[in-house]
């Protein structure tokens, strides 16, 4: 074939897919959202959806019905288990059946308004459960609600190990707050001292994701699921089926919440009293049972390179174990990304190793704190675009580009996007919190299906998105902002990088938060291959190495090959400057 | 299909079905911690620095390294300073994490708000999370912002 007869061929099939969306205008139309009632909600300027967004929505909806159905088979394949005493127990397989069941609800579809999104649907097992789509980690960084196209305003972060994050507590001999879920820890754990269990309880009811208006329509779908005896049989019979709905339960169910028709009701769904009650109780027991999940071997099973390492029965290769070294020596970054070990007389100079024999055979490579890295603003976050309300009334984002993500503060100051802080004697610290992320697990970092075996550029690689604003693309990357922050600052927004240099490679934009920034990293003095040291050390953090890591081959997209892990992505930059125009246009 | 050939078939079934759902219990011995605070070290003496790392015309970042001192890994560097050497009047810190397998701590700290072409003496010093000081002692240094 000539390469004349390819450009017709691609020429032709971008006609095509242009013809069936308009990205940029108001008329972009979706298979996964043929269901939705309302229409497109489309406020973005030209480039902030990415183009492929209808097939890739469509896509992981395909990989999470297929999981879905083996999870009714494995849970049909587990023995019926004896109940035994009081509290009741269920003997031998009450273990597998709570963690089935989380599973089960994990890839729901049918928990959304418009039956088009499950917990899954950005939390997919190749990705480490963090976002499945290339393109959307690659441009709007957050992922689309049950209502297209609105978003929220932050990335996906991984199900792995956050079942190991304590309740969120202010530290008073460390002087620190450390725990909870969540990139902001809004999920405190502080009713149920599970902070994963309670963080499951937020996206089925924000407006931005799954958008049910209601705690009590989850209730009411699972009343319908094929699993609901399961869920009785755990939680106890009549938890679900007892209830009595209105006749209108399943039209407002299937309504997005924020739609102007709620007003500022958030019990849509009227019950009596003891139904409330009952249903409530089902909502915590939601949350147990996906909290089970992820901390299940099916999510979280120490079953790295790594992990093999300190068993013994793997060596790192030269390459990683001089990453393991820069990562606990001049890289520093196990002061915070805790790796476990090093009991012994720490090392006297920057340059010594560390001889520290392991601690704790299992850490999951954080410290549970939060800090402020001076990211800078990623003006690609679709949330800033959503100023106008959408056909049902809901406007995500009034502020547009003055939202300003104070993370950990904004929650202590129960602020705007955040949740309720319950616990007022949190609240003097929120000035001091302000811009502060929660230090996520370097566990799973890099995970990736098998037929796109790295994060990083030329590949075949599988476009992730890393941080709080997914403004950073690659390892190489990550590791560069750490190591050169404030070796290239400029003063400018992303996109508008001076002449002459190439940004997050010699320049950094201003971070969107200067308050409360971090300054143990920054400066690192690592050479360009000790980066690349660091990430190949990160990589030895992947899940699946000593056993095969559960449902990651389900991906069915395609791998993305070319150009650099320094640049990665930079193609995908759109002036900020240029973006606010566009916006002014509409 | 005979018996023995029925079982095996069952078996594999089995050992499918578990190497792939995983459908086991979490069998980690692993409970997470928070880290306790190492030991306040005794004396926290300036080992490099303290030094400008960089100036632009309205901040800069001051670094030292010192012993590690110890106490709250939440660790603040903090830096005093003024246009008048005997009246360093105004006072930057910023986070530092101790790490606790290090001897050595690098502080640094961005000084903003500053004026160009000026210059501005400093001393530093560190403190814990609740602020209280490693009581470092520093001689006053100065620095020029463009």
């Amino acid at each position: 074939m000539t390469r004349v007869r390819l450009t017709i061929i691609s020429v032709v099939v971008l006609c095509l897919v242009a013809l069936c969306m308009s990205v940029g205008g108001r008329k972009v139309s979706a298979q996964n959202a043929a269901a939705a009632a309302e229409p497109i909600y489309n406020p973005y300027p030209p480039g902030i959806l990415p183009s492929d967004l209808p097939s890739e929505l469509a896509r992981v909806l395909r990989e999470v019905d297929g999981i879905e159905a083996e999870a009714i088979r494995q849970w049909h394949a587990i023995p019926p288990p004896v109940v035994s005493g009081n509290p009741p127990i269920l003997q031998n397989t009450g273990v597998p059946l709570v963690e089935i069941l989380g599973k089960l609800m994990n890839y729901d579809r049918t928990i959304s308004p418009n039956k088009n999104k499950a917990c899954a649907s950005c939390h997919m097992p190749y990705a480490g459960f963090s976002g499945p789509i290339p393109s959307v980690n690659l441009t709007m960084i957050a992922y689309p609600a049950s209502a297209p196209f609105r978003a929220g305003k932050r990335t996906a972060q991984r199900y792995t190990y956050s079942s190991y994050f304590p309740p969120l507590q202010y530290n008073a001999t460390q002087g620190a707050f450390f725990g909870g879920n969540f990139w902001d820890s809004r999920a405190t754990g502080y009713l149920t001292r599970a902070p994963d269990a309670e963080q499951a309880q937020f996206p089925p009811v924000d407006p931005n994701e799954m958008a049910n208006p209601d705690t009590a329509c989850i209730t009411y779908k699972l009343s319908l699921a094929p699993y609901r005896s399961l869920f009785e049989e755990i939680w106890g019979a009549g938890s679900l089926s007892s209830i009595t709905w209105p006749a209108n339960v399943a039209s407002i169910c299937a309504t997005p919440g924020g739609a102007a028709v709620f007003g500022t009701n958030t019990q849509p769904v009227v019950l009596s009293t003891a139904d409330r009650t009952l249903s409530d109780n089902d909502y915590l027991h939601w949350a147990a049972s996906i909290s089970a999940f992820e901390h299940s071997l099916s999510v979280s099973p120490f079953t790295s390179k790594f992990d093999a390492f300190l068993k013994g029965t793997y060596k790192l290769t030269a390459e990683e174990s001089a990453g393991y070294e820069l990562f606990k020596g001049k890289g520093n970054c196990n002061s915070c990304h805790l790796d476990g070990r090093s009991t012994a007389p720490a090392p006297t100079a920057p340059t010594a190793v560390d001889t520290g024999v392991a601690a704790d055979v299992t850490p999951v490579f954080t410290c549970f704190g939060s800090a402020n890295l001076g990211l800078p603003k990623n003006p690609r976050d679709s949330f800033y675009y959503e100023t106008t309300p959408d056909s049902l009334g809901f406007t995500p984002n009034p502020g547009g580009f003055t939202y300003t993500d104070l993370g950990l503060g904004t929650f202590l100051r129960s602020g705007f996007g955040s949740a309720a802080n319950p616990n007022s004697a949190w609240r003097p610290f929120a000035s001091t919190s302000d811009g502060q992320m929660q230090t996520a697990t370097a566990r799973d970092v890099a995970m990736v299906p098998p037929q796109c075996p790295t994060t990083e550029a030329p590949g075949p690689y599988f476009q992730k998105e890393f941080f709080h604003n997914g403004y950073i693309k690659s390892l190489k990357q990550l590791v560069h902002f750490y190591n050169t922050r404030d070796v290239y600052p400029f003063a400018v927004e992303s996109g508008n990088c001076p002449a002459g240099t190439v940004e997050k490679v010699n320049c950094w934009p201003e971070p969107e938060v200067p308050a409360n920034e971090d300054m143990t990293v920054g400066k690192l003095g690592l050479t360009d291959a000790e980066e690349n040291q660091i990430v190949a050390f990160l990589q030895t953090l992947t899940d699946g190495f000593t056993t095969p890591f559960p449902d990651i081959g389900t991906y069915t997209g395609t791998c993305m090959s070319g150009g650099t892990a320094a640049t990665q992505g930079n193609s995908t930059i759109i002036s900020a400057i240029k973006l606010r125009e566009l916006m002014n246009q509409r | 299909m005979n018996s023995v050939h029925a079982k095996l078939l069952m078996m594999a079934a089995a050992g499918s079905l578990l190497f792939s759902n995983s459908i086991l219990a979490q069998d980690s011995a692993y409970t997470p911690q928070i880290l306790p605070p190492a030991p306040r070290a005794a004396r926290v003496r300036v080992m490099q620095g303290p030094e400008l790392e960089m100036a632009d015309d309205k901040s800069a970042i001051i670094t030292w390294t010192s012993n590690n001192p110890g106490g709250t890994d939440e660790h603040f560097g903090v830096v005093h300073y003024g246009t008048n050497p005997i009246e360093l009047g105004d006072t930057a810190k910023s986070h530092i994490r101790l790490n606790q397998t290090h001897s050595y701590t690098v502080f640094r700290v961005r000084v903003r708000g500053l004026s160009p072409r000026t210059t501005y003496y400093y001393t530093v010093d560190s403190m814990e999370a609740n602020g209280r000081s490693d009581g470092v002692n520093s001689p006053v240094k100065h620095f020029s912002t463009r």
